[in-house]
């Protein structure tokens, strides 16, 4: 395939500047993430994990390098382009689930939506379709507040694929769930990775590694692994 | 985006805290009810004094003795020389614009039938005084010339009075006591009610030579004096003046009051009433304007993960923004509604209190009203919302 990459890193830094202090928190990453493709980023704590993912996904913006988002060079750091970009193209799941609490389960979902001009009606039908790919169709109507961690995390999941988007990024998503429930959600990221969505998900959870199809270790900001599990997985 | 989406947004938001948001539309609902209540009946009562000012009689000059200053209702007579009968009489001569002039003596005195008493105003006059104050007799007939000439003590009542002495008896020809004075009635006034403060039909009306007598004074309280036209008012004060100069040896020592300057001092003083108000007013919104703002602030902090979230998900700076900004106009502007109809609702509570007074809530004075709440949600609104639209999206989600 001559495609270009989903997402190209080339040469990607980020530098801190606290007071006079200056940390540079990722140096030269050099990366591509091909559509389909399921990622997982470990490393020890502090190595850049997040703030890696951060710039995969458009919600921080490198010091230095390119990023090319299907080729295209988003040169651009105007807000409200990357606010579409992120809107059209991503979806993100936190460790926290950062549902709002105001909001029925199905407004939370179709959320994204809203910043992307759909009609009330049409969002909530598509977001309750989301819910019940994630086993939540008795709960649309629902306050967060009204559900278990693990449900609360896969109102977040339906949330982050409502766009349709080319990649779903999580940081740490099974964090803030017990074993259990953590494995719930494992499952669900390895039957959409089977259905062909592209996930990226941070984690220091070795079930997701074993699950991933790839997997990117980072220390100090730095890429020192990358590990492609056997096809036959 | 749609704007309506981010006024289900703002709508969401502010219904979540539904006392909050209450109490942080105090202040513009408080300004703005004491505003529209304040103009309509401030409106009202000019209206009302106008309407009663110019019930008294047209292009009347009023002349009392004393000099002041200022024109208008306050005079303080200084006790020079007091205006008579024969300064009328004069005038009666002299003054060609002034057709009609009656005199007027004011006191205090008992009025007793039998063993019935009412303490009521005398007014001594003559048989101009019907025309001039635009005043009638309804049953009998008033002072004539030859009651006043022939110094004769017949009185002419009011409804207050004929009903409080005579209740349904009929007073014609009976005879009453002022003072220790016999008077025999000769008419009734017809029901006139409140004039500037005054029950008309709480007079007896009685020949002005005859009261000068019983109360012993010589001098009058005022003539009243009808110009020909309206544009003949200034000329005709010219005449006065010179005709009264004159008799009083050279001194200005009466003062002339027009109805227009009566009307003029009336509009200044609620005026300045009006502007004083008002501005208590605007100082109320200001600090509504004040409180949505605080409360904005710490809305905006307290929603900061769910503002990060919201830019992860594809919100732009602008929507930020604008959804805070018609969270803190969706405030105002519902505050400011509340405030229209409570203080229409005084407005019109004072009215059904007051019917005399014409109270109605203008359409100028809504729509200023809503302006106003408009601009106070913007306007306070702007630096909470661009605090808000300026937050870092990863800052913001990892905010405790
Ligand atoms: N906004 C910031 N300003 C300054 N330093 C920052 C900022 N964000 C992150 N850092 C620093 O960058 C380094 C990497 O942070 P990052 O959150 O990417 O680590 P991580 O690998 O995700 O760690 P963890 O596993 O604990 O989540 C840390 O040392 C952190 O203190
Ligand atoms: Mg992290």
């Amino acid at each position: 395939m001559a495609q270009s990459p989903l997402i190209e890193l080339d040469d990607v830094g980020k530098v801190f500047i606290t007071g006079a202090l200056r940390h540079e928190v990722l140096k030269h990453i050099s990366l591509k993430i091909e559509e389909g493709e399921y990622l997982a980023l470990m490393g020890p704590s502090g190595s850049g994990k997040s703030t890696l993912l951060n710039i995969l996904g458009c919600l921080d913006v490198p010091s230095g390098g390119h990023y090319r988002l299907e080729g295209r060079e988003i040169a651009s750091r105007a807000d409200a382009e990357l606010a579409r970009v992120r809107n059209q193209f991503f979806g993100f799941v936190f460790q926290s689930f950062n549902l709002l609490g105001r909001y029925t389960v199905e407004e939370n979902v179709a959320l994204p939506m809203v910043y992307r001009g759909l009609a009330r009606r049409e969002r909530l039908q598509r977001a309750r379709d989301l819910l019940a790919r994630v086993g939540l169709k008795d709960f649309t109507r629902h306050l967060p507040s009204e559900l278990s961690g693990g449900m609360q995390q896969r109102v977040a999941i339906a949330r982050a694929l409502v766009n349709s988007p080319k990649v779903l990024f999580a940081d740490e998503p099974t964090g803030n769930l017990d074993s259990k429930t953590g494995q719930e959600i494992i499952s669900l990221f390895g039957e959409l990775s089977a259905e062909g969505t592209t996930l990226v998900v941070v984690t220091h959870d070795p079930r997701v590694a074993e699950h991933a199809r790839r997997v990117l270790t980072l220390i100090d900001g730095e890429i020192v692994g990358d590990k492609r599990n056997g096809e036959a997985a | 985006m749609n704007p309506f989406e981010h006024l289900r947004i703002a709508m969401d938001a502010l219904a979540a805290n539904k006392l909050r948001s209450f109490l942080t539309m105090l202040g513009v609902i408080i300004g703005v009810a004491s505003v529209i209540m304040l103009v309509a009946i401030g409106e009202g009562a000019k209206t009302y004094i106008r309407a009663e000012l110019m019930g008294i009689g047209t292009n009347l000059l009023i002349i009392v003795p004393g000099k002041t200053e200022t024109s208008g209702m306050g005079h303080m007579p200084s006790g020079v020389q007091k205006l008579t009968l024969t300064d009328m009489r004069a005038l009666e001569k002299r003054a060609s614009l002034i057709p009609v002039m009656t005199p007027v003596v004011v006191s205090n005195a008992p009025v007793k039938l039998g063993n019935r008493l009412r303490n009521v105003q005398i007014i001594g006059t003559d048989q101009n005084f019907e025309a001039v104050r635009n005043l009638h007799v309804e049953i009998g007939s008033f002072i004539s010339k030859a009651d006043v000439d022939g110094g004769r003590r017949v009185a002419v009542i009011g409804r207050t009075v004929k009903k409080e002495l005579f209740g349904e008896s009929n007073p014609l020809g009976r005879t009453v006591k002022i003072g220790e004075t016999k008077f025999r009635v000769i008419g009734i006034m017809e029901k006139k009610g409140m004039t500037l403060g005054q029950d008309i039909d709480d007079h007896v009306f009685i020949p002005v030579e005859t009261a000068q007598e019983i109360f012993d004074e010589d001098g009058l309280t005022n003539i009243l004096a009808q110009v020909i036209n309206e544009s003949a008012i200034e000329r005709a004060k010219e005449q006065i003046r010179g005709v009264l100069i004159d008799r009083h040896a050279g001194e200005e020592d009466f003062t002339i009051v027009s109805q227009q300057a009566m009307l003029s001092t009336m509009q200044t003083i609620l005026g300045t009433f009006t502007y004083v108000l008002g501005g208590i007013a605007s100082i109320s919104l200001l600090v509504g304007g004040i409180g949505i703002m605080n409360i904005m602030l710490v809305s905006v902090r307290e929603r900061t993960r769910e503002i990060g979230l919201r830019k992860a998900i594809g919100a732009a700076q602008r929507d930020i923004l604008l959804q805070f900004i018609i969270e803190s106009v969706v405030l105002s502007m519902v505050g400011g509604l509340i405030g229209i109809l409570i203080g229409a609702g005084i407005a019109y509570g004072a009215k059904a209190i007051f019917p005399v007074l014409p109270i109605d809530v203008s359409t100028w004075s809504v729509l200023t009203a809503f302006i106003f709440a408009f601009m106070v949600g913007a306007f306070f609104g702007i630096y909470p919302a661009s605090k808000a639209a300026r937050l870092n999206p990863i800052e913001a989600l990892r905010y405790e």
